[in-house]
């Protein structure tokens, strides 16, 4: 059944788009952290999204269906270098009286965020107009 | 099915939620680099698909591509999930309007 599986296809869209808000919001959480388990400074996360075919052991069976959804194949950590501060009095500070820094853009994600958000509504519109369709197919039963 | 207009219309819908799963497949894929748009066409497929096949997927011509390989328009995409969606209502009140006067022809006639 075609519609069911556009809805596992949006459903891909949606978890995909969470995931992605849930790093930007751990980056920006971490704005300012200077120690981290790995050592030094946070460095910022994003996503790589490649698309997917969906498939369940249910649908192998009857193997006609077309349209891929999409997953988080990969976590990147970013490898720009950290901003160094001057700051002689700070725990983490080097022999010279620096300190490194994440070199994040607030603004770049912000911008992903919202552009996530906005992508996780589009998924969710296909998704409530599939479920339109399901229904009216439904009802052509009730006649 | 009971007759010929009830078969074209379910191929119809057939055709109708294979295309709303590939505009579903177009708007999850609008970040990911280098997913190209997918659609089927329509009036082709529906002039030659025989009962059910799985139609082809066509990459359409025309759409703008991002540097990263992607060309997904989420306006386009989102313009053919409501065109869709009111297609497929259509059809289905003129299947079940189908079914009631075979269910009346049953029953004699509106004595139900």
């Amino acid at each position: 059944m075609s519609l069911f599986g556009s809805l596992q296809v949006s459903a891909s869209g949606m978890a995909a788009e969470r995931t992605r808000a849930e790093l930007l919001v751990e980056n920006m959480a971490n704005a300012e952290t200077t120690r981290t388990p790995e050592g030094g400074p946070y460095r910022r996360k994003d996503v790589v999204f490649s698309s997917e075919p969906q498939s369940s052991p249910f649908s192998a069976v009857f193997q006609t269906e077309v349209g891929t959804g999409v997953t988080v194949s990969d976590v990147i950590t970013d490898a720009r270098d950290p901003i160094k501060k001057y700051m002689p009095g700070h725990p983490d500070a080097d022999a010279n009286g620096y300190v490194a820094f994440p070199n994040m853009n607030p603004a770049e994600d912000m911008v992903d965020l919202l552009n996530s958000q906005r992508s996780y509504a589009a998924n969710v519109a296909a998704i409530s107009s599939v479920k339109d369709m399901i229904s009216r197919s439904i009802d052509i039963m009730r006649t | 099915m009971l007759n010929g207009v009830t078969s074209d219309l379910e191929r119809y819908m057939d055709l109708l939620s294979a295309r709303q799963k590939l505009v579903a497949s177009n708007i999850a894929n609008a970040d990911t680099p280098g997913y190209k748009t997918q659609d089927i066409d329509f009036q082709f497929e529906f002039a030659t698909l025989a009962q059910g096949e799985s139609p082809q997927t066509i990459q359409p011509e025309g759409l703008k591509e991002k540097p990263d390989g992607n060309n997904v328009n989420v306006d386009r995409e989102a313009r053919l999930l409501a065109e869709n969606q009111m297609r497929f209502n259509l059809a289905s009140v003129l299947v079940k309007d189908q079914l009631k006067t075979v269910q009346e022809a049953i029953q004699g006639g509106g004595a139900s």
